[in-house]
């Protein structure tokens, strides 16, 4: 197991630094010259030139890459050239905004999910498995930012049951949090959840026709014990699903995060696109790749610990 | 279109030995109640040290905890703030300031002409900032309430650009401390409260004891930076903001909301001829093709259709009310694509021309008009596709680009912006191929106060008879607010400063 983790830890760090290099070169070759974009439509020559020296941008390509990967190995991945203040503060400050957005879709995705996919998967053909079906092809169907946008004119602008807009921390107010969560987070989850669903109820109908289920029934087992078997059998395909989602749910959360106005990395990584600012961007995407890679590996050890014969493979 | 006389106020602020006093009006508090206020900003703040802030979008959030030197008025005159009165020497090259008494940093410092003289310096230096100074060459202390500034040569824009938001007064001690980044200690109206979260919402304390504290009556204060215009409309209508920068549909909604409805208009839109004096390019440096090019676009058929109805047409680019648009000049270029064929003939591109044009994501939006008009005046276009920055970068070295380019309140600032001195749109504005221009522009910035209205005026028909631009229309910034709420947009600013968004 120990040299399986240690594996998966040196090809992360791997795809980390090739994916953070590449983005170096291609956010340079895309924005070209960013003084301009940084400083506005008003800049003067002069301005430019005198931001290009603080910024380094001055120096041939190759040298900054150099200068910029020493720093990130040791955790400095320098200052925005926006505001001058540190990348990473900026990160640490929007990046448990969108892990409480995606983490709180997850949640609902794994939960509802569950409970859809047993109760379904359990009884197939009946009303509700088949209200299931209709339901995921609907809601797989409509646009996230469709969903996002009717969540907000009902339950915010016409019942005003939650914030249209804006994120309150949860030291400043627990409820208020929740509250500022809920929409965001049911629009993600909203199309995870049939689809986890719509997973785990096939794997559970493909899992019941198994020659070991009908073992357990006929050993006496009650249906619950079976149920419980059967789950933990089907499991691994909803898990991968719900680490994908995971992934999938960071990139969707720009969106979200858009319609919603809250100041999470989606939020961030659109407006440095905008601005020309490389030094976040290139944050951005290495604590990202980080992000999928310690998923994947989560994803793999949760895998092993529920079969033991994945941990082997 | 009534005009409003700007430069006649600017030219008061900056007449030899002639003074402008200050008691504020906006001291006195009309007796409303504090009621709280909610903004909705469609940007970020960019930085809360002045050095690094834009003037554009940063200054609502700047107005709320740093008091400027000075201030300006909703058509860009410089008014008094910190700075009560201030007067300009005879030779143009000497500012003296008279300082407010009774202001006080939140960390406990006193407001004085030390503090003064080392944020001009500080702000000097600034990376953004600078633009303000470039004149400057030394910034003194005369007494404890009393400055004077010392220019390199006349500048009639200082006072202008000092009023707009490049005058912010922050605590010398947090300057020394390299902190006004994140933390802002200013002497203003409010200061930033510990509850806020960056990027989403920002909570203002009202200083009970401001020396212009009847002012501002919004108490409790936030300001929430919602990018998207769809979200801003949303939490107008849900009551979470009361004021909000709106596009037409939330100007639409106005009515039926008893919402005010503020707009200015802020930058105009249409082709800049980079290339005017014909460096790179013989077609664009010939005045019959730029002449032809102002006729073929129908402007007002423009703004109807892509800019919904949302800005002035004109042909100008001193905005429109203000000094130096002149409305009698709208209709030296009257739509007319017979005219441009035949102006196209003579200049011998009767079957018309190929060129290449840079274009990005935002003026998408224009490109097809300019495909249509060019196809009709058989000039083939080939777009080269970039990133918006790339755009800002690149756009210049192209002979034309489609453009929206921002203007100013004061009309100097448009002469310099937009004429004659380089900027990423004009890198090189090429003035000496057209002499009658430059000796204009030299007029000017030459001429007394009293009479630089006039030179303005006369520089404007310059440049419309010999095509320097080929303007469309200008394009408003509007502002949709609670009825108990009124604004004053600033041509110059993206967004008003405090003084500018009053509760009623």
């Amino acid at each position: 197991m120990l040299q399986f983790v240690i594996r998966r830890v040196i090809s992360g760090i791997i795809l980390v630094a090739v994916v953070s290099s590449a983005t170096f070169f291609l956010a340079h070759l895309a924005i070209g010259d960013p003084t301009i974009g940084l400083l506005g439509s008003s800049a003067t020559q002069d301005q430019m030139a005198s931001l290009a020296a603080k910024i380094g941008t001055d120096r041939p390509l190759i040298v900054q890459f150099f200068d910029w990967a020493g720093h990130a190995l040791t955790g400095d991945f320098g200052d925005s050239w926006r505001n001058f203040q540190s990348v990473s503060s900026q990160i640490g400050l929007k990046l448990p905004v969108t892990l409480s957005i995606v983490t709180f879709a997850i949640l609902l995705t794994a939960v509802f999910g569950a409970l859809l996919g047993i109760a379904t998967g359990l009884r197939p053909g009946t009303v509700v498995d088949r209200v299931l079906q209709w339901l995921s092809v609907i809601l797989f169907a409509l646009p996230g930012f469709w969903v996002a946008l009717v969540l907000v004119i009902t339950f915010a602008v016409n019942l005003k049951w939650f914030p249209a807009v804006g994120y309150v921390q949860p030291g400043t107010s627990f409820s208020g949090w929740l509250r500022s969560l809920a929409l965001p987070g049911i629009s993600l989850a909203l199309g995870a959840v049939v689809m986890v669903a719509s997973q785990l109820r096939n794997a559970l109908v493909e899992t019941s026709q198994l020659d070991y289920v009908r073992t357990l029934r006929s050993r006496g087992l009650s249906n619950a014990r079976v149920t419980l078997h059967m789950v933990r059998n089907a499991a691994p395909t909803s898990l991968t699903i719900l680490a994908l989602m995971f992934v999938g749910l960071l990139g969707g959360a720009v969106v979200v995060e858009q319609i919603f106005a809250l100041p999470g990395i989606g939020a961030l990584t659109t407006a440095s696109s905008q601005n020309g600012d490389i030094p976040i961007l290139l944050g951005i995407t290495v604590v990202t790749v980080a992000f999928v890679v310690l998923v994947n590996l989560v994803l793999d050890l949760l895998l092993g610990w529920i079969n033991p014969k994945a941990r082997q493979s | 279109m009534k005009k409003t006389p700007l430069l006649a106020v600017a030219a008061a602020a900056a007449l030899a030995l002639t003074s402008c006093s200050g008691g504020s009006d906006a001291s006195s508090g009309d007796g409303a109640a504090n009621q709280p206020l909610n903004i909705g900003q469609f940007m970020d703040i960019t930085s809360w040290d002045p050095a690094n802030a834009d003037v554009g979008f940063d200054v609502t959030y700047l107005s709320a905890v740093y008091d400027p030197l000075l201030t300006v008025d909703g058509d860009g005159n410089p008014q008094p703030a910190l700075a009560t009165k201030w007067e300009v020497s005879s030779d143009f090259k000497k500012i003296t300031m008279d300082l407010r008494t009774d202001a006080k940093f939140s960390d406990g410092e006193a407001f004085n002409a030390d503090a003064a003289v080392k944020n001009l310096e500080y702000l000097k230096k600034g990376t953004r900032s600078q633009e303000a100074y470039t004149n400057v060459s030394a910034v003194k202390k005369v007494d404890d309430d009393t400055i004077e500034i010392d220019l390199k040569q006349r500048d009639d824009t200082i006072l202008y650009f000092m009023g707009l938001g490049r005058s912010w007064m922050a605590s010398p001690k947090a300057i020394d401390a390299g902190t006004l980044a994140k933390e802002p200690v200013g002497s203003g109206p409010y200061t930033l409260a510990a509850d806020s979260v960056a990027g989403s919402e920002y909570h203002f304390t009202k200083v009970a004891d401001h020396w212009d504290a009847a002012a501002y009556k919004g108490d409790p204060l936030k300001i929430q930076p919602i990018q998207d215009a769809n979200a801003r409309a949303n939490a107008m209508q849900s009551g979470q903001i009361d004021v909000n920068y709106a596009d037409q549909a939330a100007i639409d909604m106005a009515p039926q909301n008893n919402w005010n409805v503020a707009k200015k208009v802020s930058g105009w839109v249409g082709l800049q001829f980079s290339d005017r004096a014909g460096a790179k390019s013989e077609i664009v440096g010939n005045l019959k093709v730029r002449q032809a090019l102002n006729y073929a676009f129908d402007g007002a058929k423009i703004l109807s259709s892509i800019g919904s109805g949302a800005g002035e047409v004109t042909n100008q680019i001193f905005p429109v009310g203000m000094t130096g648009n002149d409305p009698s000049l709208n209709d030296t270029y009257a739509f007319n694509l017979d005219k441009a064929k035949s102006l196209l003939a003579e200049a011998g591109y009767a079957d018309g021309f190929e060129i290449s044009l840079p274009m990005t994501t935002i003026y998408q939006t224009w490109q097809p008009s300019v495909e249509q008009t060019f196809k009709q005046l058989g000039i083939k276009v080939t777009w080269d596709s970039m990133q918006y920055t790339d755009y800002m970068a690149k756009a210049s070295s192209y002979p034309m680009f489609i453009a929206f380019i921002s203007m100013d309140s004061n009309a100097v600032a448009n002469v310099t912006r937009q004429i004659s001195t380089p900027q990423w749109y004009n890198p090189t504005p090429g003035l000496e191929k057209f002499p009658e221009v430059e000796a204009q522009v030299k007029k000017v910035m030459e001429a007394a106060p009293d009479a630089q209205e006039a030179e303005i005026k006369t520089l404007n028909k310059l440049v419309t008879d010999n095509a320097f631009f080929s303007v469309w229309y200008q394009a408003n910034n509007a502002y949709v607010s609670k009825s108990n709420i009124e604004i004053t947009p600033v041509t110059g600013q993206m967004y008003p400063t405090l003084n500018h968004i009053k509760l009623k």
